[in-house]
């Protein structure tokens, strides 16, 4: 009775949390979006906007002004974030990944309104990067709030994010994929309780609160022979291309724009005004371009030429705001560039076939999904985002296809996401999975112990020999006069050498040692081969720091992959 | 400018009691611009009859088919029969009179009246009074086995074929025609806004251009219709209830009906603006708002009218023949009258050159 009363009360703990983080989510999604539609007016920078101004020369004068002093306040916001990088999906999945708990609240803070004035005024970047971001940050400040522990914490950023997903695409199924299978990464019953209900109070908040449009609304998309899922499946490995394209320009910019003689602060400014002056003649790249997506699915609307020049454009365009430090994310123009290369694809089919084939449509939204899924490592979300936007089986099963073969060619190409990929250059590998990325974020630090013998570098065999013997251990470390490390001498070898000599001569040249910094992940790897208690530990000037017991290595590793494991199949 | 409303506002307080005060002769009638036909039969019936036998002062009509013209005619109407859209348009020339709605009546269930008139019911210069629906009729006669259901088969000569009767303005015309590419009503102006936009509604007008009749007068769809000229015809759905109530074998399709507000001005140029005020204040309680509705099957503007909504005259419920009915309401459009506001010249213009056949 007891034991069915405990479980109650930890259930409703669980729906309590979900609800909480949900509607608070889903609150905050919502009013981002409206706030960024109304700058949008505001600014001149939505269609609707831009043709109910009131002269020409101001929607000129706007066009340019508008992105380059959104791009200045953004300079400006960043110079105050401490680490100088606007944080956003990776930064979560680190800190859920590395079990390290709170992302920073005031660089999360200052990205989401950068993120604000960058979609704002106009920036070719994505909304639902700092959407997610926002959403996880505001689960992990409700954790704060209730003092939870890292598992619980980790859950409840998932729950965050999930209810953020929920809300802008109105599909609260892709949201839980989308927090278990990008950022928590594992599939675990304990986490899904708390994450669905988010989901949920999410999708019905979405829709009572402040309600925003759905991204996309199609009506019908019919597919007309079977045949064609041979070429979804085509269009699919053409789309991991443009999806590497589009992620390899990324970081390309990003990498090169640290050595334009500029200063930070006004890169975004001058990428501002460059795109503005581009958007003179092709508005389509200002924004997310929500308008120019609902065109590609129509079969009339573009030439193949346009969609071309459109499709290249935008890639440029998006790569330039992010690369030059414009706030924002990579998921909404990737649905553009998608869409614009699948409608391309579609129309050479019915060129090339000369068949009767399935509408425009039906490539726009394959190739949509198959370049955005690579890009944000997330296949399935993307494809139940399809349906759960659309209703829309047979094209659900086409999306399919094309993410398929999308994310597998585009793992062999690049890697798992865009965001894997960032995280990888700041030195997080997730590569290995979940247990390898925890292992190389935990170092020796806190395992270090002081108590091991130190002796003089220039000591004699005898004097070692007794000292080691006093201490009653098997070896001894030498230090040089300046503190840093000179080699282990080991009893065994000192007592069939002359006790006049030097102890160091009977150093082994190989013997190990590790660095304070080295990883969990790395000194296992070391420690396969070592025989002996301890191993001395120098930090990267080569002073001694301490020694650490091998045995406590190992239970530290396994201390880590079981807490690992409680997160994922712990039963409440 | 803000000091100048005020004047004005206060000075359009006063004339009441100005006009009140004196006694002499017969009170100078009140010029209403409106609609004519069924719809204005139903006014003379509901409210100009009744307001003459309540204070004695005359309404005189004046025919009233939309546009800015009116405001120049000689003598001046005292009140206009606006639409929203053109309310707006006046009202930034500074061709209306600002309103004040602190004297409105509170609505019948005791709401008080800046609660109980729709949203962007009261607005600068406009009160609205009905909303009215643009949509597509078809003559019941004309289509053998299956019948149109939404706008798309306003397009579709293939399954539909014969004379389409559309306004010669582009009004409804665009939506629609976007409307047919699958695109969602929340998208419809955003998309409009874009040249690629526009080049696809006229892509999809000009399949239609040698079979399209073009109507000006509210009447001349309904007369289409019934004479057989037209199979398919956009229209106001007042006049084709009125037609359909007689018995005239015409359908309505209620998908995507564009909605839009009726509404009372008063022009800056007018004569008689303190009957026009007490006229606004008389024709826009529930009871009169329902008596309206009830007679051509507009929605009443006011929440506690749509509630009073029973029965026809000829003794049928009228509420299914309104376009805010829930049941007709699901797939509506509402007319961007800002957008309208603001563009109006420049997509009249496109339009009256696609017409003419210039690209």
């Amino acid at each position: 009775m007891k034991a069915t009363l405990g479980t109650l009360v930890r259930t409703s703990y669980v729906a309590g949390l979900g609800i909480l983080i949900g509607l608070s989510a889903a609150v905050i999604a919502n009013l981002f979006v409206a706030g960024i539609m109304w700058l949008n007016d505001s600014l001149l920078i939505s269609p609707r906007s831009r043709m109910m101004a009131s002269s020409e020369w101001l929607l000129v004068v706007a066009t340019v002004l508008v992105p380059a002093s959104g791009g200045l306040a953004v300079g400006i916001i960043k110079h105050f974030i401490n680490d100088k990088h606007f944080h956003g999906p990776p930064d979560i999945i680190a800190n859920v990944q590395t079990r390290q708990g709170m992302p920073a609240t005031r660089s999360g803070l200052l990205t989401a309104l950068a993120s604000l004035f960058s979609l704002g005024s106009g920036a070719s970047v994505g909304q639902y990067g700092p959407l997610v971001h926002l959403g996880g940050l505001l689960g992990s400040l409700w954790s704060r709030l209730f003092r939870m522990d890292i598992s619980t914490t980790n859950i409840a950023i998932a729950c965050g994010v999930a209810a953020a997903i929920s809300t802008i695409f109105h599909a609260p199924i892709a949201g839980i994929l989308f927090a278990q299978e990008v950022i928590l990464r594992h599939f675990s019953l304990r986490a899904l309780a708390p994450i669905a209900v988010a989901s949920m109070v999410g999708y019905v908040a979405a829709n009572t609160i402040l309600p925003q449009p759905p991204l996309l609304q199609i009506e019908s998309a019919e597919i007309v022979h079977f045949w064609e899922f041979g070429l979804f499946l085509l269009l699919g490995m053409a789309s991991a291309i443009i999806a590497v394209v589009y992620m390899r320009s990324i970081l390309w910019v990003g990498q090169h724009a640290r050595a334009m003689p500029l200063p930070p602060l006004t890169r975004p400014a001058f990428a501002g005004a460059s795109l503005g002056v581009v958007a003179l003649w092709f508005p389509e790249i200002l924004g997310a371009g929500g308008e120019t997506l609902r065109f590609a699915l129509i079969d009339e609307a573009f030439s193949q030429w346009e969609l071309a020049i459109l499709l290249i454009l935008k890639i440029l365009a998006t790569a330039w705001c992010l690369g030059m430090g414009f706030a924002g994310g990579v998921f909404s123009p990737a649905l553009l560039i998608g869409s614009l290369f699948g409608a391309l694809f579609g129309s050479l089919v019915a060129v090339f076939s000369g068949a009767t084939s399935s509408a425009v449509v039906v490539y726009a939204v394959c190739g949509m999904v198959a370049v955005t899924a690579p890009v944000i490592g997330a296949p399935m979300t993307t494809v139940i985002i399809v349906f759960e936007m659309t209703g829309h089986y047979p094209l659900t099963i086409a999306a399919l296809s094309s993410v398929a073969l999308a994310s597998l060619t585009t793992s062999r190409l690049f890697g798992r996401s865009l965001f894997d990929r960032q995280l990888h250059q700041r030195g997080l590998d997730l590569s290995g999975g979940r247990s390898k990325a925890l292992l190389t974020t935990h170092n020796l630090q806190s395992l270090i112990t002081p108590e091991c013998l130190q002796l003089n570098a220039d000591t004699r065999v005898e004097q070692a020999i007794q000292a080691i013997s006093e201490a009653q251990v098997s070896e001894a470390y030498l230090v040089n006069s300046d503190g840093r490390y000179a080699g282990t001498v080991h009893l065994h070898a000192l007592v069939s050498a002359a006790s006049e000599d030097e102890a160091r001569r009977y150093c082994q040249p190989d013997d190990l040692y590790l660095y304070i910094d080295t990883p969990l992940w790395e000194s296992m790897q070391a420690l396969q081969d070592f025989i002996g208690e301890r191993v001395p530990v120098i930090d990267r000037q080569g002073q001694l720091i301490g020694a650490v017991v091998e045995s406590d290595v190992i239970r530290a590793y396994l201390n880590i992959l079981a807490e690992m494991r409680r997160e994922e199949y712990a039963p409440h | 400018m803000r000091l100048i409303n005020t004047l004005l506002i206060g000075l359009f307080i006063c004339l009441p009691q100005l006009t009140t005060a004196s006694p002499k002769g017969p009170p100078t009638p009140l010029i209403v611009a409106t609609w004519g036909g069924a719809y204005q039969e139903a006014l003379e019936e509901v409210l100009f009859k009744p307001f003459t036998a309540a204070t004695g002062i005359d309404v005189q009509t004046m025919p009233y088919s939309g546009g800015l013209e009116i405001l120049d005619a000689s003598p001046p109407p005292d009140l206009i029969d606006m639409t929203q859209n053109a309310a707006m348009t006046a009202c930034e020339k500074g061709q209306l009179m600002p309103l004040t709605f602190d004297h409105l009546p509170d609505g019948a269930d005791g709401t008080p009246a800046s609660r109980d008139f729709i949203d962007d019911g009261m607005s600068e210069c406009a009160l609205a009074h009905l909303v009215y629906a643009t949509v597509i009729a078809y003559d019941t006669r004309a289509f053998k086995g299956y019948s149109p259901t939404r706008v798309h088969d306003l397009f579709n000569l293939e399954d539909f074929p014969g004379k389409r009767a559309l306004q010669s303005i582009p009004d409804a015309n665009i939506e629609w025609a976007l409307r047919s590419f699958d695109i969602p009503r929340e998208s419809l102006y955003s998309l409009l806004s874009t040249p690629r936009g526009i080049s696809l509604v006229f892509k999809r007008l000009e399949s239609l251009k040698p079979h399209t009749l073009w109507w000006e007068e509210g009447n001349e769809p309904v007369e289409l219709l019934e004479s057989g000229k037209a199979v398919m015809a956009s229209g106001y759905n007042g006049r084709f209830f009125s037609a359909i109530a007689k018995g005239s074998p015409i359908q309505i399709i209620w998908n995507s009906q564009i909605q839009e507000q009726q509404t009372w001005t008063i022009p800056v140029a007018a004569n008689n603006k303190a009957a026009a005020e007490d006229f606004m204040r008389f024709a826009t309680t529930t009871q009169r708002l329902a008596a309206v509705a009830e007679r051509i099957a507009y929605g009443p503007a006011r929440q506690s009218a749509s509630s009073l909504l029973h029965k026809h005259p000829e003794g049928f419920d009228i509420s299914h023949h309104i376009p805010t009915h829930p049941y007709n309401n699901q797939t509506a459009i509402t007319k961007d009258v800002g957008w309208y506001a603001r563009v109006r010249e420049h997509i009249n213009m496109r339009f009256l050159e696609w017409r003419s056949g210039t690209p």
